[in-house]
């Protein structure tokens, strides 16, 4: 059985999360309060505007849009480049080197289990209490499944550039800066903190163009349009998939060049 | 044994300082990665605030130069966790892996000795930043130039730190008890930012969580009323002094505790 | 002699939460409130004198760690009294610190950045060295070692080797009364364990620092410790002399003789011969454990001689190594 192997990891990984009750507990409440908090904050943005919509959303539109892409973010966001920059600087990469699987997989596999816990205890209860508070205002229907599709792409482009940057810690020791850098662009261009909507004309066909929009921005437009046209659908999650193959091309042959290098000059 | 006072502790912390310097300088590359991931921060903080404003012109009756000096004002304030604190951010590795236990054979202060270990001087990027938008936002709202006001300015930004450095420190000081303690530090982060927003755009529960508990509303609201709006002080503005100063006293008294409480594991 | 170390009935207790296995075990740890109480350091009762360098050893998990940091004030005792140079050390932590120096294992307490001499520096201030006193102590690590390649390295740039080696210096840079070592010869070489050893014991000599050392290694026991103090499940085992102990064991020794043939088989006839020692056999020589209470090697070689052509001999005195292991496997009769 050879995906029985991948099975292992993810089972690990749910098993090694649980282990930390009381950071659990906190993760939950954590991101209920923050919830709320934002909540708060856009009642107050909208309320101090006179119409009703904005960039095409209402209070209900941005607020969804902007819960859940928190929410994304909490699984998202995996601390990569942080765990392969380590292990880099401590040697521990050697030990992963030699598991009977590439790194890359090995990895991605590895965290496939902190996906699962993170999607059942803080995406899903966000989702239904979203879903409860806003009335309905989510749309339950065939976009659930294109949303479901598109997360799943946007988990592997995610992955990808946090394996891009990770590599990049093969050549520097500066992790913080690096991993910093990576934070900021993907969320601001990826419109986790404020919609893409809002963003000015010009900027937003250049950021269109680019893979982080494919994170946040293509799966929640896509959730949020109850009976979209199989255009739409068909281009976003195109271009999410063409994103995810180039980006993981790029990411596996960065690394394997790179490490080719490293092992051949010393390390 | 000679009294181990104020100016025993302040020699300690410049040589250490100065060694620090040193050796820092001596990873050139490492130094202006993570100055340019701060300078990206910082620019990315500002984009997002602009692309807000550009739709909305205020919020809760606070105009945008209010809002950006409210921003500064964080900025500014947030400076001395990152210098001189920022070894928090390692307190839960070093407790977990068991390495804390070196910090408690020394005949000096713990907290002392631990935080003196790390100086950042990324945070004087952020000081820059900083200024340069309180002193923006000053001018542009036109707030006049005095010895008072400036003397105002300094006691309240010191005040908005300590407020600061207390919520880091409690929050870091709870992996003594729960191990994984990043999620909590990442949660208080998270509400920092929200620092910037006047409190009164929250309903009543949260304005008091946000005052008395997680005091982030002293970070920047409260003091920056004392100058922005001198007309209607409220008394927390003029005793939040006091508050930060009894914030991080408990902050302090929290972390021994934590620290003194600690087992060390394994070995 | 006036003792600088005073332990008395002293116990610890973690309480411990319950684990269970697999993934449902841990969904259920979740919500447990399922915990134990672990009895790490059991009624543990010593003196130690100044100037003496004692052995404490015990397996994996004897609680000896945890001794150690009841004794440098880390530690809290659930019940008992610890003195250490007329401190109690977890009430006056500082005030403890002052008087002990540590190096714990691999976890360098040096500041990894920075230049060993810097590193020095910064603890001459923090534990008010005065100038003479620490251009004296430097001079004598000179004597002793040769230092002067390892001030100007970052301790981040050293070798395990040189690192342990900058802990110890820095452990007793300040003339401490007591310094607590924790396995100090891990992972190094046989040549850097040997000067490390010599360090020691110079320092001891010289300093007349009392000095508590764990080790599992019984090179470390041999060259450096007359008293060693055995613990194990948290229980104290033994405290006393190490010939003490060798005398205790010493009685036994094993005689390995070369015979032609079959050794296992001869092992079985000699079983018959000899009830009174325990004879074994491997590819080259009959090994035969004598009680010299009971018998004399000489009388037992005269026996077999009679029997059997022999063709070579050996005789081994039971090692320190050993006497611990037997008393790890079976306690102190």
């Amino acid at each position: 059985m050879k995906l029985k192997k991948y099975v292992t990891l993810t089972r690990a990984g749910i098993i090694e999360s649980l282990q930390f009750r009381m950071s659990f507990l906190i993760m939950v409440i954590g991101n209920l309060l923050y919830l709320t908090v934002t909540y708060f904050l856009w009642k107050a943005i909208y309320a101090s505007v006179d119409t009703d919509v904005v960039n095409g959303m209402t209070f209900t539109d941005t607020l969804i849009y902007l819960v859940l892409a928190t929410a994304l973010n909490g699984f998202l966001e995996m601390y990569l480049v942080w765990d392969i920059g380590r292990s880099i600087q401590s040697g521990k990469i050697v030990l992963d080197l030699l598991k009977p699987m590439p790194y890359r997989r090995y990895l991605f596999w590895s965290y496939s289990g902190s996906f699962a816990t993170q999607f059942l205890f803080t995406f899903l209860p966000t989702f239904i209490i979203v879903s409860v508070v806003t009335h309905g205002a989510i749309p339950l229907g065939i976009n659930l499944l294109w949303f479901v599709l598109s997360v799943v792409l946007a988990i592997v482009i995610n992955y990808s550039i946090d394996f891009i940057i990770g590599t990049v810690c093969l050549y520097t020791e500066s992790i913080w800066g690096i991993n910093i850098m990576k934070q900021v662009v993907i969320l601001l261009l990826s419109g986790a903190t404020i919609p893409l909507a809002f963003f000015p004309d010009g900027l937003r066909t250049v950021v269109s163009y680019l893979p982080f929009q494919a994170i946040y921005n293509a799966p929640l437009s896509l959730l949020l349009h109850a009976d979209p046209d199989m255009q739409t659908v068909c281009t976003t999650l195109g271009l999410q998939a063409f994103w995810a193959f180039a980006l993981t091309l790029i990411s596996t042959a960065f690394w394997n060049r790179s490490l080719r290098q490293i092992t051949v000059n010393g390390g | 044994m000679k009294q181990k006072g104020f100016g025993f502790y302040f020699r300690i912390y410049l040589k250490i300082l100065a060694q620090d310097l040193k050796s820092k300088m001596s990873y050139r590359a490492d130094f202006i990665i993570s100055t340019i991931g701060m300078i990206c921060t910082n620019i990315a903080g500002f984009i997002s605030f602009w692309i807000l404003f550009r739709r909305f012109p205020s919020i809760n009756g606070w105009g945008y130069y209010e809002i950006l000096f409210l921003y500064g004002f964080s900025l500014v304030s947030l400076t001395p966790v990152q210098c001189f604190f920022d070894n928090n951010w390692s307190l839960r590795q070093y407790v977990y892996s068991g390495d804390f236990i070196k910090y408690c054979f020394r005949p000096i202060n713990l907290f002392f000795y631990f935080q003196s270990e790390v100086f950042d001087v990324k945070g004087l990027g952020q000081l820059a930043f900083g200024l340069g938008t309180l002193i923006f936002a000053w001018v542009k709202l036109g707030l006049g130039c005095s010895v008072l006001m400036i003397l105002k300015m300094i006691v309240f930004l010191l005040t908005a730190s300590l407020i600061m450095i207390s919520l880091q420190n409690a929050a870091a000081a709870t992996c003594f008890w729960i191990q994984n303690s990043f999620y909590v530090m990442d949660f208080v982060n998270r509400f920092r930012d929200y620092a910037k927003y006047p409190v009164t755009i929250f309903n009543k529960g949260f304005r008091f969580i946000f005052t008395f508990i997680m005091p982030i509303a002293f970070i920047a609201y409260y003091p920056s009323l004392v100058i922005l709006r001198p007309d209607a002080v409220p008394l927390l503005s003029w005793i939040s002094p006091l508050i930060g100063i009894l914030f991080f006293f408990l902050s302090y008294k929290f972390w021994m505790f934590g620290a003194l409480k600690y087992s060390g594991t394994g070995s | 002699m006036e003792p600088i170390i005073e332990i008395k009935n002293v116990v610890k207790e973690f309480k411990v939460l319950n684990r269970h296995e697999g993934l449902k075990g841990s969904i259920r740890d979740l919500f447990s409130r399922d915990y134990k109480i672990v009895r790490a350091v059991d009624n543990i009762s010593m003196q130690i004198g100044q100037g003496e360098i004692v052995g404490y050893l015990g397996p994996n998990g004897a609680g000896k760690s945890t001794t150690i940091k009841m004794m440098t004030g880390v530690l809290e005792p659930t019940s008992g009294e610890i003195l250490v140079g007329g401190n109690v050390p977890y009430r006056n932590r500082t005030k403890n610190a002052q008087e002990i120096g540590v190096v714990f294992g691999q976890r360098s307490q040096l500041w990894w950045a920075l230049p060993l001499i810097e590193s020095f520096k910064i603890l001459k201030d923090i534990y008010q060295i005065p100038d003479a006193d620490y251009d004296a102590m430097l001079n004598f690590y000179q004597s002793l070692v040769d230092i002067e390649p390892l001030l100007h390295k970052p301790v981040r740039q050293m070798s395990l080797g040189q690192r342990t080696l900058s802990d110890i210096l820095a452990a007793f840079l300040h003339n401490p009364k007591i310094v607590f070592l924790d396995e100090p010869t891990i992972g190094l070489d046989v040549s850097m364990k040997a000067k490390i050893r010599t360090l020691i014991h110079a320092l001891n000599e010289q300093k007349h620092t009392t000095v508590i050392l764990t080790t599992h290694d019984m090179g470390d026991v041999d060259a450096l410790c007359r008293r060693i103090v055995i613990i194990d499940k948290g229980k104290m085992l033994y405290d006393n002399d190490i010939s003490h102990l060798k005398q205790f064991f010493g009685s036994y020794r094993t005689l390995k003789i070369r015979i032609k043939g079959d050794l296992k088989q001869y092992a079985e006839e000699i079983t018959g011969k000899l009830p009174e020692c325990s004879v074994s056999a491997d590819d080259e020589w009959v090994s035969i454990l004598v009680d010299e209470s009971k018998s004399t090697v000489m009388h037992v070689l005269d026996k077999l001689q009679k029997d059997y052509k022999i063709r070579d001999m050996q005789l081994e005195e039971i090692s320190t190594e050993e006497v611990i292991k037997k008393i790890y496997e079976e306690g102190v009769k």
